[in-house]
């Protein structure tokens, strides 16, 4: 298997590797690195905002966040 | 013919002219409750049999003699149709519901023409039970992950083109600015799947490969359903809910781009480390023992993300039905995986390869990860498309104890029997040498049966554990929906945007 | 949405390397493998398996018996396979190439049976295994297999193939009723029967050769 190896697997791993490099500078200088963690944010909105928990047991559902009482 | 062109302005967006602006959450989820409904639905009953058939195949596992005398049920077909019902009936059409529901919502767009959803969702289950039936029926290909004959296999690929193409399609209607992690996942995984599922269904049913390259073929595929789809879908999830229910952003948006390219790379390799020391080339091995070893580094991105989000709010988890569940399958993940690479090393493979430890390994992934995972998004998902709450939080509580400690207790149990068994039957000398057996020669194969078998007879009580937390959960899942026909009605909710229950309350 | 593109590629070649690497490379090195034609015989090996056998590997198949039983030898040296007789070498991928389905396996709740022909080549002792394990092997926890079995009145000359009188006392039937293997059962005890890799290929020659105890863990195989 030294032959596939050399003439085959060698080329296609640089070929790789350098294209993962282009596309690491490519996406770098059309900006879409910059502000990358902002992108964690985008998972909330003015509904659900950061700093409001979204999900409690059955009932337990703080009353400051919905002031009308349960029926 | 207006349907049609309809349905042809549905799959580009260039021709769509409503929707200019991003829809509500509330509309997006109210788009996806019939077709989520469904699938769930099909979900909770494969459950539930596939649960069935797990307790069949366990206990005749220390008790052979227990339905013995019928051939449909016996041990071989058994577990070829826990796994088959498990995997393919609930662990799929949940990631389905999932995956579309989550698409839906980071895209920020309603789902279209949710029928055509549903036709492909009842497709695809018909194809399950025909499988399954075709297994019991005695028509199993004996491939492992690939058990359902032939003639189940068309109606499957028709069922996932549909859901495949319908979250794709949500996503390319999107109005977000951003493609959010889990969406790279999801993307990913519908890509993946596809291929995987093709490649061995050719390669190994209908054209055959020579030799053992279908067994190459077979672990690429099986491992990689594990590793690229339900890994995939899972650690989506995770990454959506666990930040969306504490209301914090993910630690490290970096770390989560790392985890995803380094999972991409490596994941796929490590498939045959199920072959080492078989009739497979050398080098491949140790190709798949090096990637599984570079495992580690997605593992430990992944797992400090999570944890780094966690950090302070660990009381939320008293709070959070989903957080407990998420939590929990995001450490397993995290441990499982660990133990996926360590098994990969060629001195413990020597002992543990051909043991009930690679089924408890199976299990840490599929149900402490994967399973718990989907429960928990679950309990998120079904209380925003029914527009209420669960009705028993007792039975939550159940649910997850039940669960937790019975899947803790299986994996436990099975790993160290799993040892035992495999020093006994691989490795006499390191087994002479803790004391498990007197010489050094191998002993005889039956002690290796005899020895686990009180390991057997415990996973047994915790699946027995499993299922009492499956049937709470089923009940409350059945509740809530025929709840939910009489509650639109009095309209109780606390889903209801502030105005709307002030609206309400006047 | 502007960067879908590159996702989409980066996902597409991160499979793709895989999909290369272990199905594509090795359906090109060895997915072509032909049988040794050996002139001392006049056999091409490994030898085709029989009709009746090759029925009997479906009925293995679909009662799903690879979920306790793996079909391949590891080398010596290597967890103790060939230690406990399962085989007089390691398997090699010539083994296998004959086979429509190749069945290796990953588990031994029960013993492996890539040589359960040579192994114990009694018709009857499969049998009564089969008929229940507890007869042969006590304690084992491989299921009965009895439905492989049909009980039923001696009419006239009673049958070459009848077992009873074989089996213990309990497992009797009543006087004048038989107990013969179906067809699906006599197939699959002469699938066992035929599994035993013999023939000593090229690539075997070597790995015959015992090794020093603790020798090369690697590289024996080429």
């Amino acid at each position: 298997m030294d032959w596939f190896f050399y003439a085959v697997a060698l080329p296609m791993a640089v070929l790789f590797l350098s294209s993962t490099v282009y596309a690491f500078c490519w996406s770098s200088q059309r900006g879409q690195l910059r502000a990358f963690e902002k992108g964690a944010e985008s998972i909330f909105d003015d509904e659900e905002p950061i700093g409001k928990p979204t999900d409690f047991f059955p009932g337990k559902m703080p009353v400051a966040k919905t002031p009308v009482s349960k029926s | 013919m207006a349907s049609l062109r309809n349905l042809a302005a549905s799959l580009n967006p260039a021709t769509s002219t409503d929707d200019v602006n991003r829809a509500e959450s509330r509309e997006i989820d109210a788009s996806t409750k019939w077709p989520a409904i469904f699938l769930l639905g099909s979900a909770v009953v494969w459950l539930l049999i596939g649960t069935v058939f797990a307790l069949i195949s366990s206990f005749k596992m220390h008790s052979p003699e227990f339905l013995g005398d019928y051939e449909w049920l016996t041990f071989g077909r058994m577990r070829a149709a826990h796994l088959n019902a498990v995997v393919y009936g609930w662990s799929v059409n949940a990631s389905f519901a999932v995956a579309f529901w989550l698409m839906a919502r980071l895209s920020r767009s309603v789902l279209r023409h949710s029928g055509l959803l549903i036709v492909a969702a009842a497709f695809w289950n018909i194809g399950v039970t025909l499988g399954i039936g075709g297994i019991l029926a005695g028509d199993s290909t004996s491939i492992e992950w690939l058990e359902m004959p032939l003639y189940a296999t068309p109606l499957l690929f028709l069922a996932y083109a549909l859901v495949g193409a319908w979250a794709v399609i949500t996503f390319r209607f999107g109005k977000s600015q951003h493609i959010y992690v889990s969406q790279w996942y999801i993307l990913a995984a519908l890509f993946w799947f596809p291929w995987l599922y093709s490649v061995a269904e050719i390669m190994i049913l209908l054209t055959p490969a020579r030799g053992t390259v279908q067994a190459l073929v077979n672990w690429w595929f099986a491992h990689n359903l594990i590793g690229l789809w339900f890994t995939s879908i899972g650690l989506g999830a995770i990454y959506y809910f666990l930040p969306k229910v504490l209301g914090k952003p993910i630690h490290s948006y970096y770390l989560a781009a790392l985890g995803f390219w380094s999972l991409a790379i490596f994941y796929n390799w490590t498939g045959v480390s199920h072959l080492i020391g078989g009739p497979v080339p050398v080098w491949v091995q140790s190709a798949g023992i090096v990637a599984s070893f570079m495992m580690i580094i997605p593992v430990f991105v992944t797992a400090i993300n999570h944890h780094m989000t966690m950090l302070g709010n660990f009381d939320a988890l008293k709070n959070s039905p989903t957080l407990r569940f998420i939590v929990f399958g995001a450490v397993a993940y995290t441990l499982t995986s660990l133990q996926g690479s360590l098994m990969a090393v060629r001195s413990w493979s020597e002992v543990t390869h051909f043991t009930h430890y690679t089924v408890a390994h199976a299990h840490w992934g599929m149900y402490a990860f994967f399973t718990m995972t989907m429960f928990g998004s679950i309990y998120y998902i079904m209380p925003r498309i029914l527009l209420q709450e669960w009705p028993s939080a007792k039975l939550i509580s159940l649910h997850f104890w039940a669960t937790a400690f019975g899947v803790t207790l299986y994996v436990a149990d099975l790993s160290i029997g799993g040892i035992i068994q495999g020093l006994l039957l691989n490795t006499p000398v390191l087994a002479h040498k803790f004391g498990l057996q007197e010489g050094t020669d191998p002993v005889p194969f039956l002690d290796t049966v005899k020895a686990a078998l009180p390991y057997l007879k415990w996973r047994s009580y915790a699946g027995i554990l499993i299922t009492v937390g499956h049937v709470a959960f089923a009940i409350n899942f059945v509740w809530m929906i025929v709840r939910s026909v009489e509650v639109t009605k009095t309209k109780l909710t606390l889903f209801c945007t502030p105005t709307d229950t002030e609206v309400a309350a006047r | 949405m502007n960067r879908a593109p590159l996702i989409f590629l980066s996902i597409f070649f991160a499979l793709a390397l895989s999909w290369t690497g272990i199905v594509l490379v090795n359906q090109i090195s060895y997915g072509s493998l032909q049988p040794v034609y050996d002139e001392n015989d006049g056999k091409a090996y490994p030898l085709q398996t029989p009709g009746l056998a090759a029925r009997g590997k479906l009925v293995y198949q679909d009662l799903g018996c690879i979920s306790c039983h793996s079909q391949q030898v590891r080398r010596l040296g290597y967890g103790s396979d060939i230690a406990r007789g399962w085989g007089e070498r390691q398997s090699v991928a010539h083994d296998y190439i004959r086979e429509d389905r190749v069945l290796l396996g990953t588990m031994r709740t029960g013993p492996d049976l890539r040589n359960i022909g040579a192994r114990q080549a009694d018709h009857t002792w499969h049998y009564l295994h089969l008929y229940d394990p507890q007869i042969t092997s006590a304690g084992s926890n491989m299921p009965p297999h009895r439905f492989l079995f049909e009980t039923r009145k001696v009419i006239g000359q009673p049958s070459p193939k009848a077992i009873q009188d074989k089996l213990p006392e309990k497992y009797r039937p009543k006087a004048g009723y038989e107990i013969v293997p179906t067809e699906r059962g006599e197939s699959l005890v002469e699938y066992l029967l035929s599994l035993k890799d013999t023939y000593a290929y090229p690539e075997t020659k070597n790995v015959y050769v015992e090794p020093a105890p603790e020798a090369g863990k690697e590289g024996e195989k080429k």
